[in-house]
């Protein structure tokens, strides 16, 4: 299982994005989001993964949650709506907080433009995020709209891809070094993938 | 300033005294008698003109009024002036703590460069106190002192700033503007002006909204500003007052599991088959779906009474929530109703939930909620909840939350199990919401209080020189963008080219405390308030009469025959005109002149007892002897508001001083290689007792038989600097029961992990505690 958490500003659509993905529907409400979590069962390249999605509150107000999101998760989906130019700057802190509470280089990360459908109303070009995520040594980004259900599966699949990515050559090391295997979880159980929205 | 403390409009700022808003229904008694046209703008704000008087009168000090309300009011204004203060200094500290706590896991780590190491430092240098200074000339005093006097008067100018400022530079400028510029948050003319600020942010962030339900959602410097708001005193006191009671006795019931999630409540029970059987049985597979969970009957004779006492405590926190009304701070709730009039100018046809939502917007997903969620960040609890309680109360935030927008069940279908608690409260809770937007507008006052700032000649500002810098430089660089969203700014632009280009940041150690005298550059200030207020000179004497009058009555002793009712006001002034003290006597004097002239000027008669303006005296001691009630009581909350910002304080100077030290010893250790090693001296063993660490919360859990405790005690040792040794002790026995080594690192990293439990066998230590303890105990000099 992998737990993943999307993460970011209130009102760029985190919540639409991740009702889209699991339930195929498109909430339209003004009903922000405090913390929702969310389980799916997905198919990647042949393999059946239990997803838990964490959807996290954008409320600035509630930041001293992120934390214990940013421990917890195993990937991230920072989300961004390219109408807003500030919710896409504040990414990059966002990102630093989780390198340095994961206390690695190596986390799996997508960058997602939301509102896609929006284009009259668009601050953010394409390649503005294109550059950011070459700056991040090429973290994979797209442009969703949750709306209009495009790259909804896509984002998802792909941040699901590299976690499972990560614990294959990670699993691997361990046995190598055969060296403390401090985590525990038996290698043959399915292990769930946590991940938060930010 | 005796007859200031006379003036209501000035006491009723706070918090708890929010309903004084009300205006007291003491006005127009004098416009029957006086020509309506010339004076009609005032008289609809004679309420405020009457307290904006008694202060312009307050240069004559004749008789400092020494009464028991005057001594309470004292005391209230020094505490509140302490706490704006001590708000500040807290927010400064927390600044430093929190970049520390983002630098400190890397340094534990030891993957921190030198250079940053210094860097980290310099932040630890200045946790001392800011030095008092000054400019270094007058003339730029005097700049300065011009620029702030147009800025906090004027505050649209700092609202057009907050909206141009990046995020990265809105700390620095919310820092400034709440607790400098209008940092004395318990005085009216500065709420208010605050308050204006707001206003126009706020107003500019509807018109640049296309559909309301992106309204307020974004975080901006405008979501920044209402967090730091609700983070000032008359905030914090009412989340303290109002939630943190029932979140304390919540977190204490570590083991009431209310999760409700199927799916979560199926794992943990295979997960518990597990540890007892060993293994699963059959018919409780691994990974099935929500809807499986849901479907599953133990799951549901688990989740069923979990529902019922979620919905009783959030029902709880609804109720005292709903009960406090009256005291929910007075510009938190103007806020509120700015944004009820707000979406209703700018969309007239948003039905009453709309509205309602929005509101709840602000309220509960800015205001109390996060309080709930993360009650430590917000001083209400100690410690970090554990996970159980977490869990309940964001289940309850989000209830709460649920109530004040419409719920949408499609997002977690296990929350549709809550909806008899939205049933039965959503008509309440739009109640409340808009009942929390009943307060009224304070424009007249603020009308007032700005003349009567004009007229004072003392108005200044306590403000460190790199604020006025950073403020300086703000204002330089989108002084053009300011210009393009229409401000005038002709002034500002003028003040600005007479102090030339802003000055660079000086460095921590060099940053002084100044204190700023304001004043305008155009105005000269006022010195006849009837000219400048446009009202008669009959209103003055009446006012004057009565302001007399009150401060007579409430001077004379209590047996006096002076003071029997019904009131004689020509005995009160012959009596006072009679007495030996030169004050009294002056007093009287003037309030039996007063008298007569009123009364030639046709405004009172001497045959009806000079009902009108007695009528007025009677009310004003009233009023004044249900203030001194409610001071009373304001002060005893006040003290606790106090107690609370100033322990936040102790940690979070507690806090920087673990850090400092741990620092000290990377550094020392990272030169000491190669070097001789510095002469290493032993600390302790200092001895203390169970009972004694019991008491300081250092030991939080204890496994030692009540009677056996009085004779355990611990010796704690530091072999040298950032090493301790705790040996455990049973009286009598000459071998200890136990000895731990810990090192500095370690309890840093436990704390960091929000670890807060140090094992050792037959105690268990709190860890932030014994970090502090340790600190205290053995604080090396000279890092």
């Amino acid at each position: 299982m992998g737990r993943i958490s999307a993460l970011l500003d209130g009102g760029v659509g985190k919540s639409c994005l991740t009702a889209q993905f699991v339930q195929n529907v498109w909430v339209e409400s003004y009903d922000p989001t405090i913390e929702d979590s969310y389980t799916k069962v997905i198919n990647v390249d042949g393999r059946t993964c239990m997803l838990e999605i964490l959807d996290t509150a954008g409320t600035e107000q509630f930041t001293a949650m992120r934390e214990i999101y940013m421990r917890t998760g195993h990937g991230f989906l920072l989300v961004y709506s390219i109408t807003s130019l500030s919710t896409f700057q504040e990414l990059t802190e966002l990102r630093s907080q989780i390198l340095r509470i994961k206390e690695t280089q190596n986390v799996p990360i997508v960058i997602v433009g939301n509102k896609s459908d929006l284009q009259e109303d668009r601050a953010v070009t394409h390649n503005r995020a294109i550059q950011l995520s070459q700056s991040w040594g090429r973290v994979p980004f797209y442009e969703t709209s949750a709306r209009n259900r495009l790259n909804v599966d896509e984002v998802f699949m792909d941040l699901c891809r590299q976690i499972m990515r990560k614990e294959i050559v990670e699993g691997t090391k361990v046995t190598k070094a055969s060296s403390s295997t401090m985590d525990g979880q038996g290698g043959g159980r399915k292990k769930k993938k946590f991940c938060t929205i930010l | 300033m005796a007859a200031s403390m006379l003036a209501p409009s000035r006491a009723s700022t706070s918090s708890t005294t929010s309903s004084s808003f009300v205006p007291p229904s003491r006005q127009n008694t004098i416009t029957s008698n006086s020509d309506g046209a010339t004076t009609r703008s005032i008289r609809a704000s004679k309420r405020f003109s009457v307290s904006a008087l008694y202060l312009s009168m307050s240069h004559d000090k004749d008789i400092e009024i020494e009464d028991d309300l005057a001594r309470v009011q004292k005391i209230l204004r020094d505490l509140k002036s302490k706490i704006s203060s001590q708000s500040k200094k807290n927010f400064v500290l927390e600044k430093d703590v929190r970049y520390l706590d983002s630098r400190i896991a890397l340094l534990i780590q030891n993957r921190m460069a030198l250079e940053e190491q210094n860097e980290v430092a310099s932040h630890l240098d200045d946790a001392t106190e800011v030095q008092e200074g000054a400019f270094p000339n007058d003339q730029k005093t005097q700049q300065y002192g011009n620029l702030f006097f147009l800025l906090q008067s004027e505050p649209r100018h700092i609202a057009a700033l907050c909206r141009l400022v990046s995020m990265s530079e809105i700390d620095a400028l919310l820092q400034t503007v709440m607790f400098t510029i209008y940092g004395n948050q318990y005085e009216s003319r500065e709420e208010h002006l605050l308050l204006t600020m707001f206003q126009s942010v706020l107003s500019a962030q509807f018109d640049n909204t296309p559909e309301y339900s992106s309204l307020l959602r974004a975080n901006t410097p405008v979501s920044r500003m209402m967090t730091t708001y609700t983070r000032r005193g008359p905030g914090q006191s009412y989340l303290k007052t109002v939630l943190s009671e029932q979140i304390n006795s919540l977190i204490e019931h570590k083991e009431l599991n209310l999760e409700i999630n199927p799916l979560k409540v199926y794992e943990s029970m295979i997960k518990q088959v597990e540890e007892d059987v060993g293994e699963l049985p059959a018919d409780m597979p691994r990974g099935i779906s929500a809807e499986e969970a849901a479907a599953n009957p133990t799951v549901k004779e688990i989740i069923a009474p979990r529902v019922q006492i979620l919905m009783n405590i959030a029902e709880s926190f609804l109720e005292t929530i709903i009960s406090h009304l009256s005291e929910t701070p007075y510009g938190i709730r103007w806020i509120c109703k700015q944004i009820r009039s707000l979406t209703k100018r700018k969309y007239p046809d948003a039905k009453d939930q709309v509205i309602c939502t929005l509101i709840g917007g602000f309220f509960f997903l800015r205001f109390v909620n996060p309080a709930i969620v993360t009650p430590r960040s917000y001083m209400l609890v100690d410690g970090t909840p554990s996970e159980n309680p977490r869990r309940t109360l964001t289940l309850i935030a989000k209830m709460l939350q649920n109530l004040a927008n419409k719920p949408s069940y499609a997002k977690e279908p296990y929350m549709a199990e809550l909806a008899p608690f939205v049933n039965k409260n959503k008509a309440r809770m739009n109640q409340f919401l808009n009942d929390l937007c009943e307060v009224s507008d304070f424009y007249e006052s603020l009308e007032m209080d700005n003349y009567v700032a004009l007229s004072k000649k003392d108005l200044e500002l306590s403000i460190t020189l790199n604020e006025v810098y950073a403020t300086h430089g703000l204002l330089e660089k989108h002084c053009a963008s300011l210009v393009k969203i229409g401000q005038d700014v002709s002034r500002l632009n003028m003040l600005l080219q007479e102090l030339g280009p802003a000055p660079p940041q000086v460095p921590r150690k060099d940053n002084r405390t100044l204190t700023l005298p304001l004043f305008s550059r155009w105005e000269t200030a006022i010195d006849d308030l009837t000219a400048a207020l446009d009202i008669t000179q009959e209103d003055v004497y009446f006012m004057e009469a009565k302001s007399v009058f009150v401060q007579l009555l409430r001077t004379l002793p209590a047996q006096s025959p002076a003071v029997r009712r019904p009131l004689d006001l020509r005995r009160v002034g012959d009596t006072a005109a009679k007495m030996k003290d030169l004050a009294m006597f002056r007093k009287g004097m003037r309030g039996i002149e007063l008298l007569n002239q009123l009364r030639d000027l046709g405004i009172v008669s001497e045959s009806d007892g000079y009902e009108i303006l007695r009528d007025e005296v009677e009310q004003e001691l009233h009023h004044l002897g249900n203030l001194k009630e409610k001071v009373i009581e304001e002060i005893g909350k006040l003290e606790e508001v106090f107690k609370t910002i100033r322990d936040h304080n102790s940690y979070l100077v507690g806090q920087l001083d673990t850090y400092k030290s741990y620092l000290h010893n990377v550094r020392s250790m990272a030169e000491g290689k190669g070097r001789k090693q510095q002469k290493q001296n032993v600390l302790g063993p200092y001895k203390f007792t169970h009972q004694q660490l019991e008491k300081e919360g250092v030991i939080q859990k204890s496994n030692v038989p009540e009677n056996r405790r009085a004779n355990i005690f611990f010796n704690i040792t530091s072999p040298m600097a950032g090493t301790f040794v705790i040996s455990l002790h049973y009286k009598g026995r000459s071998r200890g029961l136990l000895e731990l080594d810990l090192k500095l690192d370690d309890l840093l990293e436990m704390q960091q992990n929000n670890q807060d439990e140090l094992d050792l066998e037959y105690v268990q230590f709190n860890v932030p505690k014994v970090l502090a303890l340790l600190n205290k105990r053995f604080a090396r000099k000279k890092w």
